[in-house]
């Protein structure tokens, strides 16, 4: 189903074009971009190991990147190796067009550090963590933490389940104008 | 089916990312072991819910989340199953596909052509959205400026050139009246020094006056050749009226859709923590360099909001007497920062009074003269706010609170200090105090042979030393800051630090030039050029700097709301130019030596005087429109649509709070169900989820 062929047949690019929110231009380019991440040797492979793929500098310095590879990922081994199909499923979540659904959706997957459907305390944390930076002097210390978790589970738990929900997530979300245009990952 | 779910690891009971509804029906359906996506039911016809409007069956594939494989299996299975659809609904789907296809093929020829997008992405990427919508907003300054310069010179200038060039049937009607008030000559004779044309290109005098720069230049006059009739006074007149109409309309329009989200996202007050962590990250950023700058920033405001949370805790524990005390204090910095302002204000009207006497001085001392009105209100525009901010130290607001207030001193102070310069402008023109220069001709023709010129010329001189100080600044300080701070590291320089690009003033900047350009559009009609040019060059300029001087701004300024404050602050400067034009056109009579409207004692009066000579059947039309049998019923239907659009509006809150409470009310179900279960398989004896998930990480560990 992924192709490593130099050229994308055009009822596959078409295909593609309905399926993905991208535009003919952006997934002749991701194609491009793809294909280079494949080094000789394994030409014969159908998914990009991980490491190569952290390599793009789209996404070498975000601190969300391991995360993006795994929930992206449909291989069996769970290594976080992306097929082409992979790849543009990925751009397609962020890329321009993509609807505020798609976007949260994919978003609370990604902050979904331990994959069990809700952010518990210690997702948050890891979360925040990922955020300010992972080097000691820039960490939040423990009482700004716990007062900040506290605040946010506060804030967006409408259940008080003491996690947060796919839907509470996507409430929150959607009072943010701002998170379309941010969570965008352009080649 | 319940033990056998509660077998099975924790991760997949009801773990689909559904929430509580699909928890409830996946008690009786088995479980699919795809973890990777939801639950897709093959069952549903492939019409429901993608046959509304534009939104074909492939829309609505792409807005599921899940892999290719998937989504082209369904895609497949939909394909088979052909829907019975009448011919127009296949031909309406049809022409939907080509018609977004379209679309989508306008959109990537637009994005070519759309003005700095490449340069756009790359400043959003390295220094956040707050920095990338004052670009956003400068480019669209430099679109409606040469819009506004098409349409002037479609409508004023080329004519005039045509007129003038061909000089057949041209019909100048003299103005009457005294005949030294007719008295213009602006050309210098004789020799000059050859830096007089320099001096001349900066203040506007010499050889820019008498051209096609100034009001002075144009002739009323009125063609007509055969069936052609072109009047150039009424044309003036009405393209100014036109071009703040449409400059209006660009405003609101680009308003509307900024206000349209940030009113359906409710009040910004709420939730900010769970915002800012959720959405926070901003996935354009590249570069390890960006990353830390923007992790550091997010550190930064994350301490900053608990800090204040946990200060204004400590401020509602305030006694009686440090209240007071607190508030006399901010009022008697208020009145401090008032007085201030009102310095600068008085400073500027005695520097516009001084420089108008000194008309006529030779030299650098003579163009000092003439920009000293400028060069007084930019600095009070540096010197009051930077004072106003050491004040604001002392006030103690919180950070939010300071950065608004500081705003709206600086956009108060800008506003008013041009308002200030016209005033003194036209007090000077129309003799305010009614002394006996002005009774000759109605406004004082012995200073200002042709006052709109001179009007036109103060604003050239504004707009050009704004730019000058913009580019020298850039030159003498940013560019030796950042070398100095980059080289020599001492107390002072890591104290002062490098540059930061902040937005705010960048901004009041330029609303203050655009309003300059729309105060001086009327009596300098080649000012949106120079101001199309002014803002093009700026923007390298303003990206230079930025990259090359400035790190990132630790305080983040929000995109959306900062769009909408930029076009509000935009629309006060509309505002007072407008009051300036509509008091020129109403108001002073025009001068009878120069310009289109020398004929007339008032520059509206064109108006009527063409609209009488119009065909007796269109007078009466619009004296209809104009009186009470038209404009009454009119009122009362708009008034009626008001209210209709209000009740619907308020019928949408309620809905929203109904809609928030039943959502609650689902918490709250699942909670009960979530008991329920453990209830009863506690009385069946099967380990519950918490003994379960014990077992689970424990066998991990």
């Amino acid at each position: 189903m992924g192709t490593t062929a130099s050229q994308l047949g055009k009822d596959l690019l078409s295909e593609y074009q309905e399926l993905t929110f991208l535009t003919k231009q952006e997934i002749l380019l991701a194609h491009k971009r793809y294909s280079e991440l494949l080094s000789k040797e394994d030409r014969n492979l159908t998914s990009v190991p991980m490491e190569k793929v952290l390599s793009l500098p789209e996404l070498k310095s975000n601190p969300f990147r391991k995360r993006i590879c795994h929930v992206f990922s449909t291989s069996d081994m769970k290594d976080g190796s992306l097929t082409f199909e992979d790849f543009l499923d990925l751009l397609s979540a962020f890329s321009d067009s993509a609807t505020l659904e798609i976007k949260s959706h994919y978003a609370f997957r990604i902050f979904d550090f331990d994959d069990d459907g809700t952010l518990d305390g210690g997702d948050l944390e890891k979360l925040v963590n990922c955020l300010t930076g992972k080097t000691e002097d820039t960490r939040l210390t423990p009482e700004e933490m716990r007062q900040l978790i506290s605040n946010i589970l506060e804030e967006s738990d409408i259940d008080k389940d003491g996690t947060v929900n796919l839907s509470e997530f996507q409430h929150v979300i959607s009072r943010s104008p701002d998170f379309v245009s941010s969570f965008k990952i352009v080649l | 089916m319940e033990f056998s779910e509660l077998q099975r690891p924790s991760s997949t009971i009801a773990h689909s990312y559904h929430g509580a509804q699909q928890l409830v029906r996946l008690r009786s359906k088995s479980v699919v072991s795809n973890q990777n996506g939801p639950q897709f039911n093959w069952g549903s016809p492939p019409s429901e819910g993608g046959e509304e409007g534009d939104s074909g069956p492939p829309k609505d594939l792409r807005e599921r989340p899940m892999t290719m494989r998937l989504k082209r299996a369904i895609r497949e299975v939909q394909q088979m199953r052909v829907p019975v659809v009448t011919s127009w609904q296949s031909w309406k789907r049809s022409k939907a596909k080509s018609l977004s296809r379209f679309r989508a093929d306008a959109g990537g020829v637009m994005s070519y052509v759309a003005l700095w997008r490449k340069a756009l992405h790359k400043i959003g990427g390295h220094f956040g959205g707050g920095v990338q919508s004052y670009f956003i907003f400068l480019r669209f300054l430099v679109v409606l400026n040469f819009l506004s310069f098409l349409l002037i010179a479609g409508f004023i200038l080329i004519p005039s050139i045509v007129f003038r060039s061909t000089s057949t049937s041209n019909m100048t009607v003299d103005s009457t009246g005294p005949e030294v008030c007719k008295v213009y000559d602006p050309n210098l004779q004789g020799l000059v020094v050859f830096y007089q044309y320099f001096l001349d290109l900066l203040s506007g005098t010499g050889f820019m006056e008498y051209s096609y720069m100034f009001y002075g230049y144009y002739n009323n006059t009125v063609a007509e050749s055969s069936g052609f009739h072109y009047n150039l006074p009424l044309a003036y007149l009405l393209t100014s009226v036109f071009y703040f109409a449409f400059c209006l309309i660009c405003i609101i329009a680009r308003m509307g859709s900024a206000l349209r989200v940030a009113v359906a996202t409710g009040s910004g007050a709420a939730g900010s923590y769970s915002k800012m962590v959720f959405t926070g990250w901003d996935y354009g950023c590249q570069g390890d360099r960006a990353t830390k700058l923007k992790q550091k920033s997010i550190h930064y405001q994350l301490q900053v909001d608990l800090e204040e949370e946990r200060l204004q805790k400590k401020a509602l524990s305030l006694t009686l007497g440090q209240t007071v005390g607190l508030c006399s204090l901010r009022i008697f910095l208020m009145l401090i920062s008032l007085a201030l302002i009102g310095g600068a204000f008085f400073g500027i009207f005695k520097a516009t009074v001084f420089s108008q006497v000194q008309v006529g001085a030779e030299g650098i001392l003579g163009l000092f003269w003439v920009y000293l009105p400028s060069i007084v209100i930019t600095t009070g525009n540096f010197v009051v706010p930077f004072m106003c901010d050491q004040i604001a130290l002392f006030e103690r607001y919180s950070p939010s609170t300071t950065i608004i207030v500081a705003l709206f001193r600086s956009v108060f102070l800008r506003m008013i200090s041009l308002g200030v310069l016209l005033f003194t402008l036209w007090s000077q023109i129309t003799c305010f105090k009614d002394s006996p220069k002005c009774e000759l001709c109605q406004y004082n023709n012995k200073e200002y042979p042709c006052w709109e010129t001179r009007v036109g010329q103060e604003m050239y001189k504004l707009a050009l030393f704004d730019f000058l100080i913009t580019i020298a600044m850039l030159i003498l300080v940013e560019f030796p800051r950042r070398l100095f701070v980059d080289h020599y590291s001492c107390v002072l320089t890591r104290w002062v630090g490098r540059q930061e690009f902040l937005v705010p003033p960048n901004v009041l900047g330029l609303v203050y030039g655009q309003t300059v350009v729309w105060t001086g559009a009327l009596f300098c009609p080649l000012l949106p050029l120079i101001n199309t040019l002014k803002f093009f060059i700026l923007f390298y300029c303003k990206k230079v700097t930025l990259f090359s001087n400035c790190r990132p701004a630790v305080k983040t300024f929000r995109s959306t709301t900062s769009t909408i404050f930029f076009l509000v602050v935009l629309l006060f400067g509309w505002g007072l130019a407008l009051v300036a034009m509509i008091y020129s056109l109403a108001q002073i009579h025009p001068s009878m030596s120069c310009g289109p409207f020398r004929s007339l004692t008032m520059m509206w009066s064109i108006v009527p005087n063409t609209f009488y000579t119009l065909s007796l059947t269109t007078q009466d039309f619009i004296f209809y429109m104009g009186s009470q049998a038209f404009s009454i019923p009119l009122f009362i239907f708009s008034c009626v649509v008001l209210c209709y659009v209000a009740a619907l509006a308020t019928v949408y809150g309620k809905s929203v709070d109904l809609l928030k409470a039943q959502l609650k009310l689902e918490g709250r179900d699942k909670q009960f169900l979530v008991k329920q279960i453990e209830e009863l398989s506690r009385e069946m004896g099967v380990p519950t989820r918490d003994q379960l998930d014990t077992f689970d990480t424990g066998a991990a560990n």
